[in-house]
């Protein structure tokens, strides 16, 4: 137990010396890794702020329910009633004049509803339904629209499905582009390991005539690797700090344009430590595997 | 402690560098081993440690059968023998000290502990003056010594040395042997593999002639 604890320190230390020795060299590999990281996690961090995006938005969609402009007084109390009931959180009645007024008070339409002669438009409710799941929302809208003196009913809501569509989309394309990069990273640690074996051919050679085991061998690559792929992992969260840090400003101008108060979310603490995690476990993989197919070389040349 | 029972060795390409060999050497025995290059005094040491396997017969060291010791066992094998090489086999990218202390690391010895062992042994091969030196800065009959050194700091009771004379001149060598010497008082089995012939008569102890491959007079 003791000298298995020496034999971790040992590999420790000894690796990062080794690291300290070629700055250079581990600052590159760093670096390489540090971006292969950074384009899925980047794109983590835009989709989850996208998605803080759509959540800040009016979260109770409405159906809004168009009415035939010939509907009887006793259709119009049928609707009401059926707007009453317990599935409907609150409706409210738009009077085509109200809704008029409304369109002319906004700039851009004033000059199109002063040349009508007439009020083109019809009579309205705008309902909150109780449950706004997306079937119970279009089973609502279906049933109103079914009702007698009812000429159509619109669900607000659709362009938040389809966004809501479109962050899915990206969720699994993260996955996908995380997993590539994590071939990419076992790929850049396994090259930094197999130089790193090939350059102490010697050291490994004399160390097996006086004793040393597969495991000690192969014990400060490994080390090396793990803590390539951290220091990779932190190389990333800096890349991508940095972005942040860029980009900070221009999203705030645009979104006090829309005027919104939306800023820029970093990632969680939970976020940074797994993705280290990560990293490091994948930069340790990528040494385990190289360091295995390299020494067997390096063994079959003496 | 070692014993050759028919061995044979033959490379891959035919070449049979021992062939029936039957040995025994005893525990604190000191035994030179001599013959022309090529006579296959390498390939019989390098068997003892087993750096090479034998083709056929039966070779036990400390009562292990080195044809049928699985390779994971290996290294403990060498952990309890010294070896001395012709070429040092050195470590140019760290001290003196560090090289000695390598067997000791790799037989995961408290850090402390081992530099305190290193350090006596360095002082015992004539080197504490130059235990911080690269090993490159060295002469070759230092170099030799550290190589010696670190062979003997995990105390092991076989010493097997390859033409470590072999490229020191006169004053170096009776240096190493004297030293060998003092080995062989404290109990240490050694076989050393030289052409050197005034050292195996300043030192005594027992001759094994190879002649291609065959044990030519088993003692003298």
């Amino acid at each position: 137990m003791m000298a298995w604890l020496q034999h971790q320190k040992h590999a420790l230390t000894s690796s990062l010396r080794r690291l300290a020795a070629q700055p250079v060299a581990t600052l590159l590999t760093a670096l390489a890794m540090g971006v292969a990281i950074s384009l899925p996690g980047g794109l983590y961090l835009v989709l989850g702020n996208l998605n803080q995006l759509a959540g800040n938005l009016p979260a109770q969609p409405e159906i809004s329910v168009f009415l035939d402009a010939d509907i009887s007084k006793a259709q119009q109390q049928a609707i009401a009633a059926r707007l009453k009931q317990a599935d409907i959180a609150h409706a409210r009645h738009v009077p085509k004049d109200e809704a008029l007024a409304a369109l002319s008070a906004s700039q851009d339409l004033s000059d199109i509803t002063a040349g009508l002669t007439q009020n083109p438009l019809p009579d309205a409710w705008v309902a909150q339904p109780q449950d706004t799941s997306r079937e119970s929302l279009a089973r609502v809208s279906d049933e109103l629209k079914k009702l007698p003196g009812v000429a159509e009913t619109h669900l607000d809501s659709q362009w938040a499905d389809r966004l809501q569509a479109a962050l899915a989309i990206g969720r699994t394309g993260v996955w996908v582009l995380a997993g590539l990069f994590a071939i990419a990273l076992l790929a850049i640690s396994g090259n930094a390991i197999r130089a790193q074996v090939l350059s102490r051919r010697d050291e490994i050679h004399v160390s097996r005539l006086i004793g040393a085991t597969n495991r000690y061998i192969r014990r400060p690559f490994l080390y090396l690797g793990a803590l390539q792929g951290l220091l990779g992992g932190m190389a990333a969260g800096g890349v991508l700090a940095i972005a942040g840090w860029m980009l900070h400003a221009p999203v705030e101008n645009l979104a006090s344009l829309y005027g919104s108060a939306f800023q820029l979310l970093p990632p969680s603490i939970t976020e940074i430590v797994l993705v280290l995690g990560l990293t490091t476990i994948f930069g340790w993989l990528g040494a385990w595997i190289s360091v295995n197919r390299t020494l067997s070389q390096v063994e079959a040349t003496r | 402690m070692i014993h050759f029972s028919q061995v044979t060795k033959r490379y891959p390409g035919g070449h049979e560098a021992l062939s029936g060999v039957n040995l025994s050497i005893e525990q604190g025995e000191l035994v030179f081993l001599t013959g022309h290059s090529g006579a296959g005094k390498s390939t019989l040491l390098k068997l003892i440690a087993a750096i090479e396997r034998p083709t056929s017969g039966s070779l036990t060291v400390s009562g292990q059968n080195i044809s049928r010791l699985p390779s994971r066992a290996v290294p403990y094998l060498r952990r309890n023998i010294g070896l001395v090489f012709q070429d040092h086999k050195l470590l140019f990218d760290r001290s003196a000290i560090e090289n000695v202390v390598l067997p000791l690391d790799i037989a995961g010895f408290d850090r402390r502990e081992s530099l305190k062992r290193a350090r006596a042994v360095i002082d015992k091969v004539g080197l504490l003056n130059r235990e911080k030196a690269n090993p490159i800065s060295l002469s070759g009959g230092e170099q030799q010594r550290l190589c010696i050194a670190r062979a003997l700091v995990s105390r092991p009771a076989l010493l097997l040395a390859d033409e470590p004379t072999g490229n020191l001149d006169a004053g170096y060598a009776a240096d190493i042997m004297s030293m060998f010497r003092d080995f062989h008082r404290v109990g240490t089995t050694l076989l050393i593999a030289t052409h050197d012939d005034r050292a195996i008569s300043a030192l005594g102890g027992r001759i094994l002639q190879l002649d291609h491959g065959k044990i030519e007079a088993p003692s003298a």
